[in-house]
């Protein structure tokens, strides 16, 4: 009863998952080594990140706000994580070192995402900033902190615990993948059966309403900006572990491909309307475009239109859906 | 309350960066250090090697980021000449769209070298200090032919594909191994400059192709992704790989046998060269050739040691 209600599928989706099925199909037909068991995990494992990082952005979206600092974030914790269990922290004056275990550091790292995300909350909620301007700002702050943190430099050669995060696989399901799949069935999970799920919904409906009917506007928003920084936390360990090293620039553009997965999924920009699992399917939507295209060996110029027509095209399609409905 | 705390905050470092620029004013022994990106470890050490050798030699010496953004740059470019400093060692963002400002410093009298990358321009910047990638790459070329042998099919990944180094690169390789008819580039992606990108599109490709049997890569990072993404389906004994930069994972990695070759650039002794001549052209010689090409060298397991100390 309760598995069924959660993978219900809504009408809005419907769409965006024809769209997968008929690029899906045409590239099966187009490249013969496109649907093998081999490439079906390739494609879930490069998606798994973004993933991560867009379920965070669909609830931002939700409530009406965004969020540009992902990327960022991601870079962030990433280098602490891999700072953290190659170096630890030492106290020179009082002689004190400090030494982390992989829990810990995946801990730290969490933290790391869910703090910078509260701050980004704290300055929409509490300072009335815009979600676009607050989320600019931390965009460069966790960058340069980052680069400051890792003097530019990548950190490298993590040991045997991430390097089974990243390339591991865990009863038949690659680790990457088993990741993504419980954040995603977590937050499904959340939207649908919690309250709170319903409150950041309403709350992109209308604000004013939902604030009038005693819903505390401030404490979710605050909460749903975390979630998107601990969710590219999330992602920041999945990427950190896949290569085997922090690389300061990690994650740069990463807020875009995110929104593209939100929206192709069929979540409005204006909030109040869209659903995780639409965003599963934007995100699948473009991972299966930038495999396909590098299977059927497209040049790197015709790539970049290709995927920004195929954004625009899936946005037209779902306001083109919206006004049949209305 | 926040406010006046928040009014008091701005008037504080207002006052602060008026005094600032007011102090350097009479005093030129400033240089400023014009660096492409500091998102990339390599660009880094160009940066900080130019700084700290213009230090020794007594100047004052600031890093400026363009982030890869020409526009960025241009803005640099006004600060600099605003606030007089002496000389400008430059890493340019674009051999084209950095040609103003450097004919710009060159009009207020300010001599600018650049380091590395090229400006499409003779007569404007005081001296070039550059890395040789067509050459560079003609020798990792070689070494392409020497380990993965005279047939069977290639890949090649492709830095950032509006960058003049990318398609320098690319084409000192190709003038070699397109000798070969046996060779067959099967796939040429971009993967801009990127590890991670690279572990992305090296997976894709070894979907498409699994039986390639080498891959050069336009900078090390790339060669690491790529690596990786051979590692992880048990290919590694199979496809050779290659890069270009000389960056310490990739020279590691070569001592263990990971990565076949990479070329070697230097960017801590061109940096140091620019630093030089900046303070050779402020002590009174004006006299400079307009280019000086720093050779790249393969590195291989056989020489690698010379490189890692």
């Amino acid at each position: 009863m309760l598995s069924k209600s959660i993978f219900r599928i809504d009408r809005s989706i419907l769409r965006p998952l024809v769209a997968l099925l008929v690029m899906a199909l045409a590239m099966s037909f187009l490249s013969e080594n496109f649907a093998t068991s081999d490439n079906f995990f390739n494609v879930m494992r490069q998606v798994s990140v973004n993933l991560c990082i867009s379920v965070g952005m669909t609830l931002v979206i939700l409530t009406g706000g965004i969020d540009l600092s992902v990327g960022s974030i991601l870079a962030l914790s990433g280098a602490v994580a891999a700072g953290l269990i190659k170096t630890g922290i030492s106290c020179e004056g009082v002689n004190l070192y400090v030494s982390f275990t992989f829990f810990g550091v995946v801990v730290v790292a969490l933290l790391v995402g869910a703090f910078l995300g509260w701050f980004n909350g704290l300055m929409v909620t509490r300072f009335k900033v815009p979600p676009f301007i607050a989320t600019l700002g931390m965009l460069t702050i966790a960058r340069g902190m980052t680069m400051l943190y890792t003097n530019g430099h990548p950190i490298t050669g993590l040991g045997a615990q991430f390097e089974y995060l990243g390339t591991g696989w865990f009863c038949g399901v690659p680790m990457p993948v088993l990741v993504a799949a419980v954040v995603v069935v977590v937050f499904a999970l959340f939207m649908r059966k919690s309250p709170w799920g319903r409150y950041i919904y309403a709350i992109g409906g209308n604000e004013r309403a939902s604030r009038l009917s005693g819903i505390s506007v401030n404490r979710i928003k605050l909460f749903v900006y975390t979630m998107a920084g601990l969710l590219s936390a999330v992602a920041a360990l999945i990427v950190t572990a896949r290569l085997d090293s922090a690389q300061p620039n990690a994650g740069s553009g990463y807020e875009l491909d995110s929104i593209a997965a939100v929206v192709i999924g069929g979540t409005s920009l204006n909030g109040g309307k869209g659903s995780i699992w639409g965003t599963v399917i934007g995100a699948l939507i473009i991972g299966v475009l930038n495999n396909g295209l590098v299977l059927l060996n497209v040049s790197p110029f015709w790539q970049q239109v290709i995927k920004g027509l195929v954004i625009l095209l899936a946005v037209i399609m779902d306001r083109m859906s919206a006004k049949e409905q209305a | 309350m926040l406010k006046r705390i928040f009014t008091y905050f701005v008037a504080a470092s207002l006052l602060l960066a008026l005094h600032g620029c007011s102090s350097s004013k009479h005093e030129c022994r400033r240089v400023a250090v014009v660096i492409s990106t500091l998102n990339n470890p390599w660009f880094v050490l160009l940066g900080e090697s130019a700084k700290a050798r213009a230090e020794e030699l007594g100047y004052e010496a600031v890093i400026f980021d363009s982030q890869n953004n020409s526009s960025k740059e241009t803005e640099h470019f006004d600060n600099i000449l605003a606030a007089g400093y002496a000389a400008i060692l430059f890493n340019p963002t674009d051999a084209d769209g950095s040609v103003v400002n450097v004919r710009r410093a060159k009009q207020a009298g300010v001599p600018v070298f650049c380091m590395d990358r090229e400006i499409n321009a003779r007569d404007v910047a005081t001296c070039q200090i550059l890395s040789d990638n067509f050459s560079g790459c003609v020798e990792i070329g070689k070494e392409f032919i020497r380990t993965v042998g005279r047939e069977g099919k290639y890949a090649e990944l492709l830095g950032l594909v509006g960058d003049n180094n990318t398609w320098n690169r690319s084409r000192g390789f190709h003038t070699v191994v397109d000798c070969y008819p046996g060779l067959q580039l099967v796939a040429q992606q971009s993967a801009d400059f990127d590890r991670n990108t690279a572990m992305m599109v090296m997976e894709s490709i070894l979907q498409a192709h699994g039986d390639i049997v080498g891959v050069f890569c336009g900078n090390d990072a790339m060669a690491m992704g790529a690596y990786q993404a051979i590692l992880a389906t048990g290919k590694a004994e199979q496809i050779k790989v290659f890069g270009f930069d000389g960056e310490k994972d990739v020279l590691n990695a070569i001592k263990e046998g990971k990565i076949v070759a990479t070329g070697m650039q230097s960017p801590v002794l061109m940096a140091r060269t620019a630093a030089e001549f900046a303070h050779r052209y402020l002590s009174g010689d004006h006299d400079f050739p307009k280019k000086i090409p720093i050779a790249v060298h393969a590195v291989t397991r056989e020489n690698i040691d010379q490189y890692l100390e």
